[in-house]
């Protein structure tokens, strides 16, 4: 009995592992199949408004943004304005199929925008039909097929409803798609390079080629697209093979960057994103409502370093409110100065705080970015500067907020698509929900009105203009300052070409090809 | 066997209450949790959501009511096998639930069988190199967390060896790294526990003399020591394997091993309250009914505890 047992408890061990071997190559590339991995799955269902994220090419928005979040043709191949802004029409592709084999008209498009308004508010795992929804429909009259084309109908101007309405919030599919309660009837039926051929939930989502594409039939008729939650697990399943590359948001950590990049094998692509890491300013209460002491602040603070090293060079320094991929909206001129011995003096004559000052991070942040090392840097640089300070990190930072117990407030914000309108009147004007919830504290009547006007301002010159006036007088009252303009990097083998990422983190799957 | 049938009937009161009072918790617990769930959910990628689309939320997810009577809903729903709908898809949790219990449970499974075959291993032969291979191995991986351990399997077995895959559960051998990492760590507790009882039936007099009377020594193991050695391993055995079921949260998430522990973490970073709330039910029901299974076994296996 004894020997027997001590040989076949490792026998069977052994057997275990070795009944694994030789059979992993059920990823790995081949011709016209590609798979792929992600952090998080990029299907939701047929209860989510969207069924699948836009990244997937399912389906395609009337209108997409570029890299520097400009309104781009997709659907839609061209708009005009009519009415002072309050008018506006847009030409559809022509020869354009659904999935299914039905052409796509504008009876249809019309369908999708109504199903959008008839379910919100609604939840979804990307983008919620709320705030986007309404700064692209919130001022719709109508919106009807007229002669092929679609028109919106406006109550008041609205001067960049194409950037919007570009991505989610103006996807198409077909009508038939949707059951009465406005869900999904059975998979989502769009126009783009793939269909969603098999879904397990959690796990994978299976695209293949569509054959009714009305565009070049992509370099791959198979792509798989694996869900892996773990940072670790997924460079893991890169470097054993199992996958080709990894996209979507987060696909890699900023600290697993140059470890991938020099590998040989790997070929990563840093692009832009429009999300951007923000100091909010609690300026409700001392020591931060004293405008000396917000700039002491943002003197002390080493942007680069924070870019470059904590964030691995996956970030650039922050300087204007509107990060560059907001394009020529964005202020060049602004410039974010660090300078350790200005701050140390204004803090001295604006007189020391008898009190920490509270750096406020949240926990469900911290996973994804180095927050806890980057609010630690300020903290040294604040104490330096004659501010003394602490780091809290809270689960609940909305609750910790609204109670006003916090100083500053470290986060990562995006625009759900190319709309610069939203940041400013979301964030920081004197009604808007985070300021006056947060208590920010911020009321500034010139603010408002350049909002105001530059929402409905329709020359895109005197638009820019007003845009560029609201970062610099942002620039002078600090309620929310831009720490750092993060990029998305993502990741495939040398083998595979074409990686294209727009500012917000879409790779177009339907571009993959297989390269030298 | 009415003395087990009291024993049955005993446990299976005390039972119902600590589900009972493991409801109240789970559901407090969940509700009170620090957040506006409503905001949460709708702040998807980076967007502040409208107040207006957070009322209405809270209104349909029926968080403005007050808490007894939300308890009292959710209490008669979750008898009658209905878990309630995600926050995230509106997918019907129960369907969700069982969907990934087979997972879960087979990785449990596989990590039993790894736990139990080393300790007895370990037991049966303390001595033997392969006994003091075993106890070291998992003393030093049970003194690891789990995640380091199975990072380190991952690197080297299936990115350095490429022998085995790095996660998932569909290609053939994928069970074993996520199975070796969980169970290494149960091994180091059953083997501790299951030796040293093992070793104390040994030296008693009555499997001495079946020794002496001429009972060949496996008879004298199985028949007579394991069953006297037993109770505290089956004990041990039964919490173990709820400690597995639960600690599957960690490996899961690590392994893409599509089972309710990965489901729960990422119901936690997505504060899907009932997903969470249906994943601490569950497997605290499992973890109170494991126990009590344990207890009959016990019961059964061990006469002494049958006296009232």
């Amino acid at each position: 009995m004894r020997r027997r047992a001590a040989v076949v408890v490792p026998a069977m061990l052994l057997g275990m592992v070795l009944s694994g071997c030789g059979d992993t190559a059920e990823g790995g590339q081949d011709a016209d199949r590609l798979t792929l991995a992600a952090p998080r799955d990029l299907v939701a269902g047929p209860q989510d408004p969207y069924f699948t994220h836009q990244t997937l090419r399912v389906w395609e928005p009337l209108v997409s943004v570029d890299d520097k979040l400009r309104p781009v043709p997709a659907l839609a191949t061209a708009w005009e304005s009519g009415d002072g802004g309050r008018r506006w029409t847009f030409t559809l592709r022509e020869g354009v199929r659904f999935s299914d084999g039905t052409a796509l008209n504008a009876e249809a498009v019309v369908a999708s925008v109504r199903r959008f308004l008839r379910i919100a508010p609604r939840q979804s795992a990307f983008f919620s039909l709320d705030a986007g929804m309404e700064a692209a429909y919130g001022q719709l009259d109508e919106v009807r097929a007229d002669g092929g084309r679609v028109t919106f109908v406006l109550r008041r101007p609205v001067a960049d409803l194409p950037g919007r309405l570009a991505g989610f919030y103006s996807m198409v599919q077909s009508p038939k798609a949707f059951a009465a309660s406005g869900d999904f009837a059975a998979n989502p039926v769009g126009t783009g390079p793939y269909t969603l051929a098999r879904w397990v939930k959690g796990q994978q989502a299976e695209l293949a080629a569509n054959p009714h594409y009305y565009g070049t039939p992509p370099a791959y008729k198979k792509i798989v697209v694996k869900v892996i939650p773990d940072a670790n697990a997924r460079v893991a399943a890169l470097r054993a093979g199992e996958v080709d590359g990894l996209i979507d948001k987060g696909a890699l950590l900023s600290g697993q960057v140059a470890a991938v990049a020099a590998d040989s094998r790997f070929r990563v692509v840093r692009s832009p994103s429009a999300l951007t890491h923000y100091l909010t300013f609690n300026g409700s209460r001392e020591p931060f409502s004293d405008p000396r002491l917000r700039e002491a602040a943002e003197l002390a603070i080493d942007r680069r370093t924070i870019a470059g090293k904590l964030l691995a060079g996956t970030a650039k320094p922050g300087a204007a409110f509107l990060s560059p991929v907001f394009g020529d909206l964005s202020d060049p001129g602004i410039a974010a100065a660090y300078d350790p011995a200005k701050a140390r003096a204004l803090v001295s004559a604006a007189g020391r705080p008898a009190s920490p000052v509270t750096i406020l991070i949240s926990s469900a942040e911290t996973g994804q970015f180095p927050y806890t090392d980057v609010a630690e840097v300020l903290r040294a640089a604040f104490e330096q500067a004659g501010l003394p300070a602490k780091v809290t990190v809270a689960e609940a930072t909305k609750a910790v907020m609204e109670a006003g117990d916090y100083d500053v407030f470290l986060s990562a914000y995006s625009v759900p698509n190319g709309d610069a309108d939203y940041l400013f009147r979301r964030f920081l004007r004197s009604d808007a929900p985070w300021n006056v919830e947060r208590r920010l504290g911020y009321r500034n009547k010139e603010f408002d009105t350049l909002v105001d006007q530059a929402s409905t301002e329709t020359d895109p010159a005197r638009r820019r203009e007003l845009y560029r006036q609201l970062q610099r007088l942002l620039a002078a009252d600090r309620p929310m300052i831009p720490i750092a303009y993060q990029d998305n990097p993502v990741v495939t083998i040398t083998g595979v070409g074409g990686v294209v990422q727009n500012a917000a983190y879409v790779v177009d799957l339907g571009k993959l090809t297989p390269s030298g | 066997m009415d003395l087990v049938l009291n024993v049955v009937l005993r446990r299976a009161v005390e039972t119902l209450l600590v589900l009972l009072v493991l409801s109240v918790l789970v559901f407090l617990l969940t509700s009170l949790a620090p957040g506006d769930p409503a905001e949460e959910i709708l702040r998807r990628g980076g967007i502040q959501p409208t107040a207006g689309s957070v009322a209405a939320l809270r209104a349909e997810l029926g968080l403005d009511l007050p808490l007894p009577v939300r308890y009292v809903q959710w209490l008669s729903d979750v008898v009658r096998g209905d878990l309630g709908l995600s926050y995230v898809d509106r997918s019907p949790v129960t369907a969700e639930i069982v969907s990934r219990l087979p997972a879960t449970l087979r990785l449990a499974g596989a990590a039993a069988l790894v736990a139990a075959g080393l300790a007895l291993l370990a037991s049966l032969r303390p001595r033997g190199l392969g006994g003091r291979v075993v106890t070291a191995v998992t003393v030093v991986v049970a003194s690891v967390p789990p995640y380091i351990v199975g990072v380190l399997m991952i690197s080297v077995v299936a990115v350095g060896l490429r022998a085995l895959p790095t996660g998932g559960d569909t290609a053939a051998g994928a069970v074993v790294l996520p199975a070796l990492t969980l169970g290494l760590a149960g091994a180091a507790t059953l083997t501790r526990l299951l030796r040293a009882d093992l070793a104390q039936a040994l030296a008693l007099p009555f499997v001495r003399l079946a020794a002496a009377k001429g009972l060949s020594p496996r008879r004298a193991v199985t028949v007579h020591a394991l069953r006297v050695a037993a109770p505290n391993a089956i004990m041990a055995g039964g919490a173990a394997l709820a400690d597995l079921v639960a600690g599957a949260v960690v490996v899961e998430t690590l392994f893409s091993w599509p089972g309710v522990g990965q489901l729960a973490i990422s119901a936690i970073r997505q504060r899907d309250l009932p997903v969470v709330q249906a994943y601490v039910l569950v497997i605290g029901a499992a973890t109170v009914l494991l126990l009590a299974l344990a207890d009959l076994c016990v019961a059964v296996a061990d006469p002494r505890v049958r006296r009232p």
